[in-house]
């Protein structure tokens, strides 16, 4: 072979590759995920879709997301199926997405109820699961490269200030009787765990007298409240999804009882719609967390907290889905694709795995830090304990307590 | 804690009547099961909720209006459906499927119209603090709710048992046959009771964010299926087994709350099966609604 064919050899080679890649770009990327539309987790799954919708609405108007392999952006698709808040349903969908649609990225259904049927499907088809917001501890083993916590803390880290907080400060300011009132699902059910897990691994002088598990269902806490306030707590843990919080504070508004210290989860998670249901007063001086919702990050990727927030009221306005924490989960989890789909060698599941898991550390969005251990579950996004303030106008506002170096403000018990 | 957890059960348990006595209603005239019966106490819900955010009108006023409107819905929408259904052959299978489709449609339009989040009215429209009842400290709008419930059920009494219309409603209770070959307007009659029935799930549905904290379009099949517990455990057909169904679902709920919490939404469950194995007619059984 003559040197001259020789190299038209090694150029056809070396181009042969990037030509091949270049026809055969998709002509959109499919991504595939189920919400509630109606059911008894709409109101988290809503916001997490329309959140996820606007991104993917931001992107194709731009002409689409980066796609590292093809070098180019190709629009993307949006399949996105009903559950009705139905785990059956919900597996059923997540498996159609992927042997029917044969979509290229799986977004998994807002919470953890949701999630657990898909993570094992997920993992049997060796399909990436871009998880929003399903943070229950048992989705995230080391044997299990297909599941990626994106946008809120596993559960196990959740009450990681809430029990630093009671185990110091706490203690110190009389707080000795703990009462923890959880919901009996994944995501309550881990804080619930870890949060006595790190009330004994820290040797507070703390009693535990009061331990109860309810349904996720349950709405009526009247008689609930009446055995607590028995057991003469001096500060409440109460863990629920956002229906179990709304009817916990307002039937501990008409019961009239008070706590020195009383927590409540979604206070701190959707604080326009518990506003909205219990009013400011049955929020004043609640215990809660501060999600991203109450914090301003300053992003390297994506839009500021403000300008989502004013985009999402702009394009949802009188559609019924309040904006708060699940709304920024939807679009940072837009984010995150849009990151792994720019640094991924191919569209291969481990491909987009290594790039998504590269963005560790390096991320920030309105979320904040994007940080992934190697189980999948995220780790940077924090939770600081947070107290309600409300004026006398009825609005509030989320003021930072504990740790210390983030604190805006001091404790203020009843 | 066992005395304030019977007291709860009871007030809750009075409201728990008026959930299930509209089903009961339609179901003791008709013998068809409206599974949609949830979606319109959802329904009911909703519309207080709306005629309190613009007009700030109070509960007791919307009742009275979810009364009148939702009894004249009921009218076409009882011509529309259940004649057929009664010709049928199986017309009680039949009602489930079709009742079951109009729960669907329900919920989807609602969802569509005001979103899924959680709706309410601030519990200090009822009466702000708690009311004190042999020494427990109850909060006044379950208090309120309640009453409300008694009313309730009082008037669906004096119609049934004060009225020509009642009396008739009750012949064809006892014999749907017999009634008609006496001369009876059985549509009439069953299209009252259908009306009243979605107007008493209505009136229901004016007090379930005070009862239940908050209501999303998806409460509906929750509420079919604590409406059911209630009406078999008092007995299928008959109004006044409805209040005693009521008091035991409410003060079981209560006590499973306060010594098993975690297992309590398997109470309607639990109580459904043991009744239909240890007394399937209910606690009332069919000698007081022949009465």
């Amino acid at each position: 072979m003559s040197r001259k064919a020789m190299l038209c050899l090694i150029a056809a080679l070396a181009c042969g590759p990037a030509a091949h890649a270049q026809q055969a770009a998709p002509a959109e990327i499919k991504i595939g995920h189920v919400h509630a539309a109606s059911g008894a987790y709409a109101s988290i799954s809503m916001p997490v879709y329309d959140g996820l919708k606007l991104w993917i609405d931001q992107q194709n108007a731009g002409g689409g997301a980066m796609v590292k392999p093809f070098g180019k952006k190709i629009p993307l698709k949006l399949i996105s199926y009903d559950d009705q808040s139905n785990p059956g349903t919900a597996a059923t969908l997540i498996n159609q997405l992927i042997t029917q649609d044969k979509v290229d990225i799986l977004v998994a259904d807002s919470g953890s109820v949701l999630t657990a049927v898909a993570v094992p499907i997920a993992r049997e088809h060796k399909m990436l699961l871009f998880n929003p917001t399903g943070t229950g501890a048992p989705f995230f083993t080391k044997d299990n490269p297909y599941i990626a916590l994106l946008a809120d803390p596993a559960s196990t880290i959740w009450p990681k200030y809430l029990a630093g907080f009671l185990t110091t400060d706490g203690v110190k300011d009389g707080l000795k009787r703990l009462a923890i009132l959880y919901a009996t699902n994944d995501f309550t059910t881990t804080q619930a765990n870890a949060l006595r897990g790190f009330v004994k691994q820290s040797g507070a002088a703390i009693d535990i007298v009061y331990d109860q598990g309810v349904p996720t269902n349950t709405s009526n806490y009247g008689v609930l409240i009446n055995n607590i306030a028995a057991a003469k707590p001096d500060a409440v843990v109460e863990l629920g999804y956002v229906g179990n919080d709304i009817a916990f504070l307002r039937n501990l508004q008409d019961a009239g009882q008070k706590f020195k210290f009383l927590f409540a989860l979604y206070p701190g998670v959707e604080t326009d719609e518990v506003l909205k249901n219990v009013g400011a007063q049955a929020m004043d001086h609640v215990f809660t967390y501060v999600t991203s919702q109450a914090i301003e990050y300053k992003p390297n990727v994506g839009m500021t907290l403000d300008q989502f927030r004013e985009a999402f009221e702009k394009s949802y306005k009188g559609q019924g889905v309040e904006f708060g924490f699940n709304a920024i989960a939807g679009y940072h989890s837009g984010l995150m694709i849009g990151q792994a789909l720019a640094d991924t060698d191919s569209l291969q599941q481990l491909d987009l795995r290594r790039a998504l898991f590269a963005q560790s550390g390096k991320v920030t969005t309105l979320d904040g830090t994007f940080e992934l251990d190697d189980t999948g579950a995220q780790i940077g996004e924090i939770t600081p304990l947070g107290q309600i303030i409300a004026d006398p106008k009825g609005a509030v506002r989320n003021v930072v307590v504990f740790p210390h170096e983030l604190a805006a403000g001091k404790p203020l018990y009843e | 804690m066992l005395l304030h957890a019977a007291l709860s059960g009871l007030v809750f348990g009075f409201y728990f009547t008026l959930v299930g006595l509209g089903l009961n209603l339609v179901f003791g005239v008709m013998r068809i099961v409206n599974l949609a019966h949830g979606d319109f106490l959802m329904l009911g819900a909703y519309s207080a909720f709306w005629l309190f955010g613009l007009y700030h009108l109070h509960p007791l006023l919307s009742a009275a209006c979810v009364l009148v409107v939702f009894t004249l819905v009921g009218l076409p929408l009882y011509y529309l459906v259940v004649p057929r259904l009664l010709a049928a052959r199986d017309s009680e299978m039949l009602s489930l499927i079709l009742f079951f489709g109009l729960q669907q449609m329900i919920e989807a339009v609602t969802s569509i119209a005001f979103g899924t989040t959680e709706r309410s009215i601030p519990g200090r429209v009822l009466g702000s603090g708690p009311v004190r009842l042999l020494g427990q400290a109850l909060p006044t709008s379950w208090v309120f709710s309640a009453g409300v419930s008694l009313a309730a059920v009082a008037l669906v009494y004096v119609y049934l048992y004060q009225t020509r219309l009642g009396m008739l409603t009750r012949a064809v209770m006892v014999s749907r046959e017999e009634a008609v070959a006496t001369g009876i307007d059985l549509h009439r009659v069953c299209a009252i009771a259908f009306g009243l029935g979605l107007g008493l799930a209505g009136i229901a549905g004016v007090f379930a964010p005070f009862m239940l904290g908050s209501v999303t379009p998806a409460i509906g099949p929750e509420i079919n299926i604590a409406a059911f517990a209630v009406i078999v455990v008092g007995t299928l057909g008959n109004p006044l087994g409805t209040v005693l169904g009521g008091i035991v679902y409410g003060v079981s709920l209560m006590l499973m709350q306060t010594y098993l919490s975690s297992w309590a939404n398997l109470l309607p469950n639990l109580l459904l099966i043991a009744v239909l194995l240890v007394r399937p007619t209910g606690l009332l059984g069919r000698r007081v609604r022949r009465a």
